[in-house]
């Protein structure tokens, strides 16, 4: 049940940009695909969604080709765009149409999302006139208004105000309760960890990073140590030859080489009678997982 | 099939609710009224109206009013039947002695536009002929001076004594008869031909543009990724042809009908007539026409499918679209060359040949010289024609339409085409 991409290149010319890509979303929820630009993000979507034919491997859905027939896909691509001449309502209603829905069924849907993420105001406008994140939205309910099982968005959050950005939030944690599954592809990690149970990191058309997110933070080691005391600490920092990365008043980050520094520092720390309001070990955060897979 | 008509039917609505194109449109339209007006507004203008319930046979208002000054009575009388040999002047005939300045006010008063003064200086007849401005006239109307001296050679003639009959046979008229040595006959008026063939080029070329035009609007605005995942690209281009097609067809549709109901509010009856035999123009050419044009336009709108796919900017739009504007000025040209000579075996290859043959049959059709077998192979040719061109479009489309970077060239076309991978 499901997606499965497996084995999966393409060319361009003589160009690899996909190379024997493998992943797997079993279960409703958000799958992170990750990478830099030009990794081949969209070229694998492309593939996905069948826009592009593969060179080799196999795409299938619930154990079946990925086509319109067996699977009712929603797609937010990363290129932005609408007809700049026509009414919001006529081109969500075409697309609506072309997805399969009846006049009446797309009017309600156009209405309900319309208002659920507040540009009903625009219904009757020409597209042109609409801000490009008021742009934006109305092409994520053209990817979201025939309720389909699989959907694709591809930096769903690039170009969104703080606002928006919590609106389009909600409405994904909304998708997936319904039993959606999402592949999400986006640069912006705190999405990504946010929303993410699997991920897969793509460098240069190769798989570099894949599995359960929590799983693949769990296995890398604390690198970082967070103290916030009520004193200064950095002649006891650097005693014990640690580098501090960070220092914003008596709130230090500083890197972990060798663990027993680390408790050394605290029995340090508590014999010197200094309070201590946070004493944190922490693990690479996504950000800096990816960067060390795909940095060069 | 759904899908198709789902994007015809956007298509159509999209087009005919744009106001360029409302705009354009009713420019067009009230530029055929005010064409069939130039009567009326020259008549405004001269200050020429038809009498209220005067008929085309007493008084017609395109004819010149001429004012014929015999004050020597030289013709004694004679010109009295003028009007009725269809000069295209309205003659009044006076024997006052005129002078310049009465001729002058006369047509500063609108009573005349032209006269002539007939007078005898040493056995020698001289004509003195008035208008307002010399410029606007090269030179007297030969067959008014004619009519002159042959009124006046008969006059003399009779007073020799000879009969009317005599007369006849010294100064006959001369009826000709044309007839050609080829079997083949040969119809129609060239001036509607001529109309027809340049309607349909610009109709087809037109609407065909607008498919390039429309397919490019969607790359540029980058809503094609969307659209390609909706439906499927061959969906998008026939949907497209379709759309702008009944669209070309209705603005067709307007334009006749906007010129038959100008024709019956402004203009005079049977004028119309002299320029267009309305006998050739059959329910049969029309449906050829009909057949012709969409024919025509399918091919050329799916070539400029390919076209529009190509660009990724709008300003590449023309010279991208430059090879099929210069396959389609060709074929009109071939068309509207070979008409002048419509028997001849280039008029029968252009009629054939599926870049000309929608500019060209309807006109052979017209013609009466289009054989069942001709017509038979050049529509059954620009169906086949139809289907190649289609399926390379459409191939192309699929692979260009996502490129956004340089304009793909023909080469890189090519190699699309040949891709088995898509």
């Amino acid at each position: 049940m499901g997606l499965k991409v497996e084995n999966v290149s393409k060319h361009f010319g003589s160009k690899l940009a996909v190379d024997n890509i493998n992943f797997e979303i079993n279960e409703p929820g958000v799958f992170g695909l990750l990478g830099t630009n030009g990794a081949g993000k969209s070229t694998t979507i492309r593939m996905i969604l069948g826009i592009l034919k593969k060179d080799s491997g196999n795409i299938t859905w619930n154990g079946k080709a990925v086509e319109r027939k067996n699977i009712n896909f929603g797609y937010l691509p990363e290129e932005r765009g609408i007809y700049p001449k026509t009414k919001i309502y006529e081109q969500l209603l075409f697309f609506a149409e072309l997805k399969g829905m009846k006049k009446e069924e797309a009017s309600k849907e156009i209405d309900y999302w319309m208002g659920r993420l507040k540009v009903e105001e625009y219904k009757n406008m020409l597209a042109e006139k609409l801000s490009k994140g008021n742009q934006q939205k109305i092409q994520f309910i053209i990817s979201i208004l025939h309720n389909p099982e699989l959907i694709i968005l591809d930096e769903p959050f690039s170009g969104l105000d703080p606002v928006n950005t919590e609106m389009l939030r909600e409405v994904i944690l909304e998708l997936v309760e319904k039993g959606k599954y999402i592949v999400m592809s986006s640069h912006q990690m705190t999405s990504i960890e946010e929303f993410c149970k699997d991920i897969v990191i793509i460098n240069k058309g190769k798989t570099v990073l894949k599995g359960n997110l929590q799983e693949i933070k769990n296995s890398y080691k604390a690198n970082r140590l967070e103290i916030d005391s009520e004193k200064e600490i950095s002649k006891e920092i650097e005693k014990l030859d640690m580098k501090i990365l960070k220092q914003v008043d008596r709130n230090y980050e500083i890197e972990i080489k060798d663990e027993e520094k680390v408790y050394t520092l605290m029995k340090n720390l508590v014999n010197n009678n200094i309070k201590i309001n946070k004493f944190e070990l922490k693990r690479p955060s996504l950000n800096d997982i990816f960067i060390e897979k795909v940095g060069e | 099939m759904k899908d198709l008509f789902t994007v015809a039917r956007f298509t159509i609505k999209d087009m005919i609710k744009r106001k360029s194109f409302i705009i354009s449109n009713l420019i067009i339209l009230l530029f055929i009224v005010i064409g069939f007006n130039i009567p009326n507004i020259i008549n405004l203008f001269t200050g020429k109206n038809t009498p209220e319930g005067a008929t085309s046979e007493t008084s017609n208002s395109f004819e010149t009013k001429m004012l014929i000054v015999d004050s020597e009575n030289i013709f004694e009388n004679t010109l009295s039947n003028l009007n009725e040999m269809n000069l295209g002047y309205n003659f009044t005939v006076t024997n006052e002695n005129l002078s310049f300045d009465n001729i002058k006010n006369k047509i500063e008063n609108k009573e005349i536009d032209e006269a002539i003064i007939i007078s005898n200086k040493n056995n020698q007849i001289n004509i003195e002929y008035i208008v307002k401005n010399l410029a606007m006239i090269s030179s007297v109307p030969e067959s008014l001076v004619n009519t002159l001296s042959k009124t006046y050679s008969n006059l003399q003639i009779s007073k020799l004594g000879l009969t009317p009959e005599q007369i006849q046979s010294i100064t006959p008229n001369f009826a000709i008869e044309m007839k050609q040595t080829e079997e083949q006959e040969v119809q129609g008026n060239q001036f509607v031909i001529m109309l027809i063939s340049l309607v349909l080029f610009y109709a087809i070329y037109f609407c065909a543009y607008q498919v390039s035009s429309s397919i490019t609007t969607e790359k540029t605005s980058k809503i094609i990724e969307t659209l390609v995942t909706s439906t499927t690209p061959r969906t998008i281009v026939l949907g497209k042809t379709i759309g702008i097609g009944i669209i070309g067809i209705i603005q067709i549709i307007a334009i006749i009908a906007t010129a038959l109901i100008s024709n019956a509010l402004f203009l005079e009856e049977g004028i119309l007539d002299e320029v267009i035999d309305f006998n050739n123009i059959t329910p049969f050419l029309g449906i050829i026409t009909l057949v012709y044009f969409i024919f025509g336009y399918a091919v050329y709108a799916l070539l400029y499918a390919l076209t529009g796919s190509t660009v990724s900017k709008p300003e590449d739009v023309q010279s991208a679209n430059g090879p099929v504007a210069i396959i389609a000025v060709i074929g009109f040209y071939l068309s509207y060359f070979t008409m002048m000579n419509p028997t001849s075996n280039l008029n029968l290859i252009a009629a054939i040949l599926p870049i000309s043959s929608p500019f060209c049959m309807p006109f052979r059709v017209m013609m009466g010289i289009a054989t069942p077998t001709e017509l038979i192979i050049s529509i059954a040719i620009l169906i086949i024609t139809i289907f190649v061109v289609a399926k390379i479009s459409i191939k192309i489309y699929s692979q260009a339409i996502l490129n956004y970077g340089s304009k793909i060239s023909i080469n890189d076309a090519l190699q699309m085409y040949k891709n088995k991978n898509v």
